[in-house]
């Protein structure tokens, strides 16, 4: 038949093209127990060892790919679960994404032994394929197996540490993760977008699960991050059916150490709310809101009794009651005109901000400046209240309006209200520039609300006054606790940088955290300096400003020049072992937060540039234990090189037969961790 | 409600421009190619003729089974007999190591015995791109009307050994359905096999 000779010369031709390319890949079984009980579960795991540069893949291949099977030939009474898959690479190239895994990867399978299983010595098999790619893609076929003792025991395998660690590369399933997903805008065709949003700040992407009725596609359009949230946007294509109703996969995230965590997200997408703002997340505004035009009307209430304020009340009304002793209503309306005047200053002031905010779109808001410059605003408003430095209107401007103000009638009472507003800057300055913060997150009508209400907070006592000039005896006379209530407010308002400095903690690095807190500091001297020399000095005030300036200035100079970092990958034992089957040299540093000497070798002996070009040289590896929460294996580690506690420096040879290099306790030097370096690499 | 709109447009636009702007139930985008005899071929020069595009590349397992087995030229004979144009994309580029000069792919054509209308030479990746062809196979089905009528995997076995005949075989089902003049019924799924090796 000319079929079969068709076959026999394509066998040919295959053997002579294909034939002796070799897979890559190893593989073997490996068990978390070497002994088991009936009625237990024992975690099985197909190690698949990639070649430099090869990978395998993960459930869901992405663009192209298999992902790896496993079929299993148990003996009766033993069951193998789901694969726990852990989280894989996501893998760009020419246009076309996978999730991979490259190097190594754990694929762990439950058995389940039921409680009839027969005891005895059990072979366990079984029949792995893979595709594993690197430049060529090859198919990968391998049948392992191991044994396991099901008697009257149980015991761990000495593979069990392996577990432990690839356990840990697992997604997270824990109701932790708050998620939740909606369609986004219509349909194009097959492609539908929705958006994922994750109640987590330091997720960086999804990797979805596949499905055979759609695709979602594998780029992540990262949406700015607000509010505590962050939304990823992706697409879907449909292949067959309506569009799914429910998405699943894992989102993704750095932890501190670099190292990838993921977390299981099973959520139904839901039809788009009616969208009503321009903001890309539909927020609950109602409950909030109220509360906030509340806030903003007692805090306008509360500026009536600053210092600067409170004397002016006093004075105005008694003007308005003398200019119009014949007509209580002439009074009653010149009140109203007042808080008219007020609620434009507002109103004026709330345009400023909403331009402000809307000339400052396109620079697309990251969140992380938005709350250092909220920390630093709300800084300066405590100095403010605790009078190191003031915040006034300009000469000229006070001027205009006191020329304004002096007019009869109801220009007058207009102006008045204006110049009230103005005269009250140095006092309201402060609020107004927390006010105007928080205005930066809410759509305009919101801002605008927000400040009337204020405004309408400050104009109240004059109004109610105006229509019952009698009560004025009931008015808090000025007098010096006005300046003790102004400090006051201070301490609110220095609690309220602490809050917000925590909500930078999220996005910044140990060192950074550091930084800024003296960036503080400094800025808060800076601010005493100005206050003190410039605003209220008499001589030398050009050089006070320059003084202030460079305080500031000195501390950005240096947080922003701090040594770059080392690549720390986190230390394990597995870790350690890998590293020496490369026969690479191992830095293993542990340390602790708070374990002065630690930081202090660090800055002084390790993270120099000598070290670092010496550790790049050796193509060494750097690893580190971070023993600032208690942790066993560190313990057990350091307990082997009879150290109590941190610090301990180790330096392990390229030569996998020499034992580490003990770097001594305490104080460290450069020389001594270059001479161990040295070592390592002859 | 605008900002939405033009956000899933520009991110579909971005999508198509950078990869893919063949759509199943629209008309399949139009090229221009050379094949590995020097002859030019426009999808155009086809109408009133079913096409079907095979994205190909013999080192990929997937795509070397499907012609191993002789699976593929036996599909290929049955719909040229039956006035269909099968054409091969091989988008491999030139640094890829997949890549076949003309007369490689004239004697790999020879040697397996392929039974296509022509292999189309893309190593510039333009055809592949366009249609979004992703993996090796990846198969495209146009009816006599220049409509794209099917896209995706060949059939529902995305194995690289063993015996295609024996899967189900959505070019094959496509294609007799669109010669009786019916409605495909399976018009996409998801494509299985090695990456396309574009231009590297």
């Amino acid at each position: 038949m000319a079929g079969k000779r068709l076959a026999v010369l394509l066998a040919a031709v295959a053997f002579a093209t294909n034939g002796s390319a070799a897979i890559t890949t190893q593989a073997r079984l490996i068990l978390s127990a070497e002994a088991a009980r009936p009625g237990e579960t024992v975690m099985a795991g197909v190690q698949l060892k990639m070649a430099r540069g090869w990978h395998t893949y993960w459930r869901n291949s992405g663009d192209s790919g298999v992902p790896t099977k496993i079929t299993w030939q148990l003996p009766d009474g033993i069951k193998a679960g789901d694969i726990q898959w852990p989280v894989p690479g996501k893998f760009t190239m020419a246009g076309l994404t996978t999730y991979v895994y490259h190097d190594e990867v754990l694929l762990m399978v439950p058995l389940t032994l039921e409680k009839d299983v027969k005891p005895g010595m059990l072979d366990l098999i079984a029949k792995v394929s893979w595709l594993e790619c690197e430049r060529v893609c090859l198919p990968g076929k391998a049948e392992v197996k191991t044994t396991l003792e099901v008697g009257a025991n149980s015991k761990p395998s000495s593979e069990i540490f392996l577990f432990d660690a690839w356990k840990k590369k697992l997604p997270r399933v824990d109701e932790a993760i708050n998620a939740r997903a909606f369609w986004e805008g219509g349909t194009d065709g097959d492609s539908r977008a929705f958006v994922l949003e994750v109640g987590a700040m330091d997720e960086e992407d999804f990797f979805p699960y596949p499905d055979k009725a759609f695709e979602v596609q594998a780029a992540t359009e990262t949406l700015p991050r607000a509010d505590g949230k962050v939304r990823f946007r992706k697409l879907v294509k449909k292949f067959s059916g309506g569009w799914p109703q429910q998405v699943q996969g894992v989102v993704v995230g750095k932890a501190a150490t670099g190292r990838l965590i993921a977390a299981e997200v099973n959520v139904p997408i839901a039809e788009p709310a009616p969208v009503t703002s321009a903001t890309t997340a539909p927020e609950a505004e109602s409950k909030p809101l109220a509360l906030m035009l509340v806030f903003a009307f007692l805090g306008g209430l509360i500026l009536n009794i600053m210092p600067c304020v409170l004397p002016v009340i006093a004075l105005k009304i008694l003007g308005f009651v003398e200019q119009n002793k014949e007509s209580p209503r002439r009074v009653r309306q010149l009140g109203l005109i007042y808080c008219a005047g007020v609620l434009a200053s507002f109103l004026v002031l709330a345009g400023l901000a909403i331009g402000a905010k809307q000339a400052s779109w396109g620079m697309q808001f990251q969140n992380v400046n938005f709350l250092i410059a909220m920390t630093i605003l709300v800084l300066l408003v405590a100095l403010n209240l605790f009078g190191v430095f003031e915040v006034t209107l300009s000469g000229r401007a006070m001027d205009a309006a006191g020329q304004l103000a002096s007019k009869k009638g109801v220009a007058g009472a207009f102006f008045n209200g204006v110049l009230a507003t103005a005269l009250a800057t140095p006092c309201t300055a402060p609020f107004l520039g927390v006010a105007l913060g928080f205005a930066f997150t809410q759509p305009p009508a919101i801002v605008v609300a927000t400040l009337l209400t204020a405004g309408l907070g400050l104009a109240a006592p004059y109004v109610v006054l105006s229509w019952r000039p009698d009560w004025l005896r009931f008015l808090p006379k000025p007098g010096a606790w006005m300046e003790k209530f102004k400090i006051a407010m201070g301490f609110p308002m220095l609690a309220t940088v602490v809050w917000s400095f925590k909500l930078t903690l999220n996005h910044f690095s140990k060192s950074d955290v550091f930084w800024f807190g003296v960036f503080l500091v400094a800025l808060s001297m800076s601010a005493w300096i100005w206050g003190e020399f410039v605003q209220r000095g008499a001589t030398r005030r050009g050089l006070a400003a320059g003084a202030s300036v460079l305080v500031t200035g000195v501390v950005v100079t240096l947080a922003l020049t701090k040594a770059p970092e080392l690549d720390w990958k986190p230390w394990s034992p597995e870790a350690v072992a890998r590293a020496r089957a490369e026969g690479r040299p191992i830095l293993v540093d542990f340390t602790a937060d708070w374990c002065a000497t630690c930081q202090v070798n660090m800055r002084t002996s390790i993270n120099i540039k000598t070290v670092r070009r010496k550790l790049g040289q050796l193509n060494a590896v750097t690893l580190v234990g971070d023993y600032s929460r208690e942790d066993d294996a560190i313990t057990e580690e350091l307990k082997k090189f009879g150290r109590g506690g941190v610090p301990l420096v180790l330096v392990y040879p390229k030569d996998a037969s020499k034992p580490p290099i003990v770097l001594p306790d305490g104080y460290l030097t450069p020389q001594i961790v270059l001479d161990a370096l040295e070592k390592a690499g002859s | 409600m605008n900002k939405t709109w033009t956000t899933v447009a520009a991110f579909a636009a971005v999508c198509a421009t950078a990869f893919g702007a063949a759509e199943v139930g629209k008309p399949a985008p139009e090229f221009e190619a050379k094949d590995i005899n020097g002859r030019t071929h426009k999808l155009s020069d086809y109408k009133g003729k079913i096409v079907v595009l095979e994205s190909y590349n013999l080192d990929c397992p997937f795509c070397a089974n499907h012609f191993k087995t002789g699976a593929m030229q036996e599909l290929q004979d049955w719909a040229t007999s039956k006035g269909i144009v099968w054409l091969l994309v091989d988008s491999a580029g030139k640094q890829s190591g997949s890549y076949r000069d003309p007369a490689a792919a004239k004697k790999e054509w020879d040697d397996l015995k392929i039974k296509a209308t022509a292999w189309i030479d893309d190593h510039s990746g333009k055809v592949g791109r366009l249609y979004g062809m992703k993996t090796t196979p990846h198969m495209f089905v146009i009816d006599k009307n220049g409509v794209l009528a099917y896209q995706g995997a060949i059939d529902d076995r995305p194995e690289p050994e063993g015996d295609p005949r024996k899967a189900r075989n959505y070019v094959r089902e496509a294609v007799s359905k669109l010669l009786k003049g019916e409605k495909v019924e399976v018009t996409q799924t998801k494509s299985y096999g090695c990456g396309v090796k574009y231009g590297g």
